[in-house]
């Protein structure tokens, strides 16, 4: 167990999680067919990335610079996510449009 | 506090082991949100106080509730199932986890041989509150970047209106 | 002696499985909540009499002196209601969602500046913390609206989340002003810079209430007060709630102790809302033109904390009180005036008030009004 804490708050500790959730992140991306699905792994995956970035700016350099590129990280998902659900929107307009169209060929 | 930030850790891979295998859609977003809580912990044990804030502000507030947002409006009303068909999942399984498993030693590797903090220099680094620090070095060194972000999220907001438009 | 240490070390075999400051986030959140409980009783009950008096009605009357106890029996009657989940709801999700609102309602109280030495977390990012809790609202209404399986309550919840997500902006760009003159994140050092006396020395980087710091804070004292409300779905934005078009919105499905808690989230959550306008911008816990710390005499510490605190709960219960008049004074807007009154209106306000407060900053060095009428600074 204490082998486990020391673990957990040490840098490694970090890592391991932020390589999971980057593991965990392309495995979402891959395996999802939903175009929102593809989106939570790509969310995930960031995340990952941000969490290598602190876990590098606290426990190996001291500086913060580590955090802004988080901070970077985030304002970039969150603009990603703004167009990528404008994207999928747009997307399903067009579907339901083209859906429609075949339903009223079967009625001809 | 080790036991909290370990909890946290537990809860955060748990909630994305949920979003990457739960086959509801819904589902899969909600413990998305309990990741990104889960993160946030993480940060604020990391001595990334504001930047936990951000985490949640962001990412709580903002891209989970647009996911959400995209999900009722593209899947519910219109009756479609929020199951996902999925593709085989042997190979990305693999490919998955080799990713992650050289992410791991590659960064391991990389932290090794960096020079290592004193525990004092830790926990000073710590206790610092970082706001003030981060404002001066946006709009110091890393001013440029800063303006590029600026230009990026304006042009996502008018990209993103744009494409919404009504017909 | 040895009594004493023995029972003492008793106390440790049985509280000693937590670490102490374990017990002291135990103890904190445990104060917090009952904080937060009997307010958003209360907060009913006065809503009702205010309504009562607002039309000329007597309102609760029956339970207790003046009805005082009303809320309580109120709080019986859903514990006793069926524990009811709509057929092809989601259960998991109808169960969790109520728990958001509350809890991103609740944990805002640990960070309210009560008095100078009275606050339950004085951390450095007390605003950004607010707010970041607060979010978690707009998720919690959503997923309640999905979980129905409901038509009305699914466009409550999307309204909901719209006007929520929309009005943060205008909230938080006229939080900043404040940030900007203060220079600090800390709910404590924010009020405290707020303590401008008419007599005796001032310390250059006291002001007045940031209200009066100069025209633009003002203006955005106004701004974060409709916003709040937009945010806390009060009338006039209550549109997620409209009853003569969605039944009751997004809690249509809830009943028992799931209504209550939506309830009760919304009314600390406009607590929460009123206490930063009065914390931000009307001087938090300080009397105008008087700090009684400075009177000549030195006053317990306990007793400073007591009038601090009636200070500045008195100055929240004003603006909770203009809530709850707003909601018998004005009508409900259309949806397109709310989306048009935050992009079109307040945004641009927002943003003139943030420019206007810096240049003010930069041409006056930081002095506010106050200081340039009294001369010194």
């Amino acid at each position: 167990m204490n082998h486990l804490l020391s673990f957990s708050s040490s840098l490694q500790g970090y890592l391991a999680v932020g390589a999971i959730l980057f593991a965990l992140g392309i495995f979402c991306v891959l395996t999802r067919k939903n175009a929102i699905g593809i989106l939570l792994g790509i969310e995930l995956i960031l995340n990952a990335a941000g969490i290598n970035f602190v876990a590098f700016s606290k426990f190996r350099t001291g500086l913060i610079d580590g955090q802004i590129v988080a901070l970077f990280i985030m304002l970039i998902a969150a603009a990603e996510a703004a167009v990528a659900l404008a994207v999928i929107l747009r997307f399903y307009r067009l579907k339901q449009t083209i859906d429609a169209d075949e339903a009223s060929i079967l009625r001809n | 506090m080790d036991l909290v930030l370990l909890l946290a850790e537990i809860f955060t891979v748990a909630s994305a082991v949920i979003v990457a295998f739960h086959p509801n859609i819904l589902y899969a977003s909600v413990f998305l949100l309990f990741a990104f809580c889960g993160v946030a912990v993480m940060f604020l044990f990391a001595g990334a106080d504001f930047l936990a804030g951000a985490q949640i502000i962001i990412y709580v507030g903002g891209v989970t509730i647009l996911i959400l947002f995209a999900i009722m409006l593209t899947q519910w009303l219109y009756k479609i199932k929020l199951v996902d068909i999925r593709n085989k999942m042997l190979l990305p399984g693999v490919l998955a986890l080799g990713i992650g498993f050289f992410l791991y030693r590659a960064l391991h590797q990389m932290a090794l041989s960096l020079p290592k903090l004193t525990p004092e220099a830790l926990d000073k680094f710590t206790a610092t509150p970082k706001t003030a620090l981060m404002g001066q070095a946006l709009l110091g060194s890393y001013l440029l970047p800063f303006e590029a972000i600026t230009i990026l999220l304006l042009g996502a907001l008018v990209g993103a209106v744009w494409l919404a438009r009504p017909e | 002696m040895v009594q004493s240490a023995q029972f003492a070390h008793s106390l440790e075999g049985w509280f000693g499985f937590l670490p102490l400051w374990g017990w002291a986030a135990i103890s904190a959140a445990i104060i917090i909540y009952f904080l937060a409980l009997p307010f958003g009783g209360l907060a009913t009950y006065v809503e009702r009499k205010i309504a009562a008096d607002m039309q000329d009605r007597i309102g609760p009357n029956r339970v207790g002196p003046l009805g005082i106890l009303q809320f309580l029996a109120d709080a019986i009657k859903m514990l006793g209601k069926e524990d009811f989940v709509p057929k092809g709801g989601d259960r998991f999700l109808f169960n969790l969602a109520p728990l958001f609102v509350v809890v991103g309602s609740c944990t805002a109280f640990a960070v309210l500046p009560l008095s100078k030495y009275l606050i339950g977390a004085d951390v450095n990012i007390g605003v950004i913390l607010i707010l970041a809790v607060t979010t978690l609202i707009a998720p919690g209404i959503l997923l309640g609206a999905w979980a129905s399986e409901n038509k009305w309550s699914l466009l409550g919840g999307l309204r909901a989340a719209s006007q929520i997500v929309s009005y943060e902006i205008p909230v938080a760009l006229s939080i900043l002003p404040v940030v900007l003159i203060s220079g600090s994140l800390q709910m404590g050092q924010i009020v405290d810079q707020q303590g401008w006396t008419l007599f005796g020395e001032n310390p250059a980087t006291f002001h007045f209430w940031n209200a009066f710091h100069n025209p633009f804070t003002f203006f955005a004292m106004f701004i974060l007060f409709i916003g709040g409300l937009a945010e806390t779905n009060r009338i006039p934005f209550d549109l997620p709630e409209a009853e003569s078009e969605l039944v009751s919105g997004f809690n249509t499905e809830f009943s028992g102790m799931r209504f209550g808690l939506y309830a009760l989230g919304e009314f600390c959550d406009v607590f929460v809302m009123s206490a930063m306008v009065a914390a931000l911008y009307l001087g938090g816990w300080h009397i105008p033109f008087l700090d009684i710390e400075k009177l000549g005499f030195a006053l317990p510490t306990a007793l400073v904390a007591m009038v601090h605190l009636t200070v500045f709960m008195v100055k929240t219960l004003l603006v909770v009180f203009v809530v709850m008049w707003l909601r018998w004074t004005l009508p409900r807007l259309r949806v397109d005036q709310l989306m048009g009154m935050c992009w079109k209106g307040m945004l641009p306000i927002a943003f003139i008030n943030v420019l206007g407060t810096a240049v003010w900053m930069w041409v006056f060095k930081g002095q506010s009004m106050m200081q340039l009428l009294a001369g010194h600074g």
